[in-house]
C-alpha cells in the first residue's frame, strides 16, 4: 500500500483577482495564517497595495490582466524569485455576466471564456509546472460558482466558464496524482462587484430562496478557502458549495 | 439596411402581441406588466428588428429591466439601432 505523506499546509500562494471583494479577503486570510502571497489583478487597489507595503517580504503584487499570458508567465517568475518555490493558487479572478445568451456578441461571449476559463487554466497550467519542476506537491483551488450546477437566467456563458472549471479541476485532481490537491469552491451569490449587475428583484428572490435565511457573505467562503489550502483534510477533487442550502 | 422607424418597430411589437391574441395598446404609456408583455417577447420584438435590418442588437440585461412602457420599449430599441 503507498503511503504519501499529507501534502503540507500551503507557504507561498499564488491569488489571481486579489485586489477587491473575495480575492483580496483571501490575501488576507493566507496572510493571517502566516504563509506568503503572490497576487494580481488589472488594477491594484489601495488595499492591496497597504498590505504590500505592510508585508514587503510577504507578498508581492502586481498589476496583471489575466488574459496576458506572457505577462502571467512573468509574474510566476517574479513570484518565485521574490517569495520562494510556490506551492499553491487560488484561481478567483473572472469576470461577470447579465445577459441573454441570445443577445450577447460571440466577442461577449469569447472575453468571457477568455477570462474565466482559458486564463485560470493557462496560469493552472504554469504554477503545477513550477511545483512539478522542483518535484514539489501543493494545492489549487479554482473559486467557481453556484452556477456551475444550478440554471440563472442571464449567465449562460458564465455558468459554462464555471462548470468548465469545475470539470478540469476534477481531471487535474486524478491527473496530479498525490501530489497536487485540486478543489472548487462554488459560492452561491453575494455581494460583489459581479453579483451588483444583479436586479434587486433578482437578489430578493435569492436571498428568500435561501434555506439559511440569509445571502453568502465573502467572509463564509474564505475560512472554506484556508482548508483547502493549508489544513489536512484530503479533499481531492471536489466542488464544495457555499449557498445557505439555496441549490439543494 | 437601415434603421427601423418608431412606427415600424410599433407595428412589429403589435405582430408579436397579436400572435398572443393581445392587442396594442393606442397610448405609447401602456405598461408592459399589464399588457402581459414580457422580457421573452422584447427579445423576440429585438430579433425580428435584427432581422430587418441585418445587424446584430447586443444589450444587457440591467438595460432591459429599466423598460416598463410601450414608449419604453420603443425608445431603448431606437437607441439600441442607434448605438
Amino acid at each position: 500500500m503507498s503511503d504519501l505523506p499529507p501534502i503540507g499546509p500551503a507557504s507561498v500562494v499564488v491569488v489571481s483577482g486579489g485586489s477587491r471583494g473575495l480575492g483580496l479577503a483571501i490575501v488576507t486570510d493566507v496572510l493571517d495564517r502566516g504563509a506568503k502571497v503572490a497576487a494580481f489583478a488589472r488594477t491594484i487597489t489601495p488595499e492591496l497595495q497597504q498590505l504590500a507595503d505592510a508585508h514587503p517580504d510577504r507578498v508581492l503584487v502586481a498589476s496583471v490582466d489575466v488574459n496576458d499570458h506572457k505577462a502571467l508567465t512573468a509574474f510566476i517568475k517574479d513570484a518565485e524569485a521574490a517569495l520562494g518555490p510556490i506551492d499553491a493558487l487560488v484561481n478567483n479572478a473572472a469576470v461577470g455576466q447579465d445577459a441573454m445568451h441570445i443577445h450577447m456578441s460571440p466577442q461577449q461571449i469569447g472575453d468571457i471564456i477568455a477570462t474565466n476559463l482559458t486564463s485560470p487554466l493557462v496560469l493552472t497550467r504554469a504554477v503545477l509546472r513550477r511545483i512539478m519542476a522542483r518535484g514539489g506537491r501543493g494545492r489549487v483551488v479554482m473559486v467557481t460558482s453556484v452556477c456551475a450546477q444550478r440554471g440563472y437566467s442571464g449567465l449562460v456563458a458564465y455558468s459554462a466558464t464555471k462548470g468548465g472549471l469545475d470539470s478540469a479541476m476534477r481531471t487535474l485532481a486524478r491527473e496530479m496524482h498525490g501530489r497536487v490537491l485540486v478543489n472548487s469552491v462554488a459560492p452561491g451569490f453575494f455581494a460583489s462587484e459581479m453579483s451588483s449587475v444583479l436586479g434587486d428583484q433578482q437578489l430578493e428572490t435569492i436571498a428568500r430562496r435561501t434555506p439559511s435565511g440569509r445571502m453568502v457573505e465573502p467572509d463564509n467562503i474564505v475560512p472554506v478557502v484556508r482548508t483547502l489550502l493549508f489544513e489536512d483534510t484530503n479533499l481531492n477533487g471536489q466542488v464544495i458549495t457555499i449557498d445557505g442550502g439555496s441549490s439543494i | 439596411m437601415s434603421a427601423l422607424s418608431r412606427d415600424q418597430i410599433r407595428t412589429m411589437m403589435a405582430e408579436v402581441l397579436a400572435a398572443q391574441g393581445k392587442e396594442m395598446p393606442a397610448e405609447d404609456t401602456a405598461n408592459l406588466e399589464e399588457l402581459g408583455f414580457r422580457s421573452l417577447d422584447f427579445s423576440e420584438l429585438a430579433l425580428r428588428v435584427e432581422d430587418e435590418t441585418g445587424e446584430e442588437l447586443n444589450f444587457d440585461a440591467p438595460g432591459l429591466r429599466q423598460i416598463q412602457t410601450v414608449a419604453d420599449v420603443l425608445d431603448f430599441l431606437e437607441q439600441l439601432q442607434a448605438a
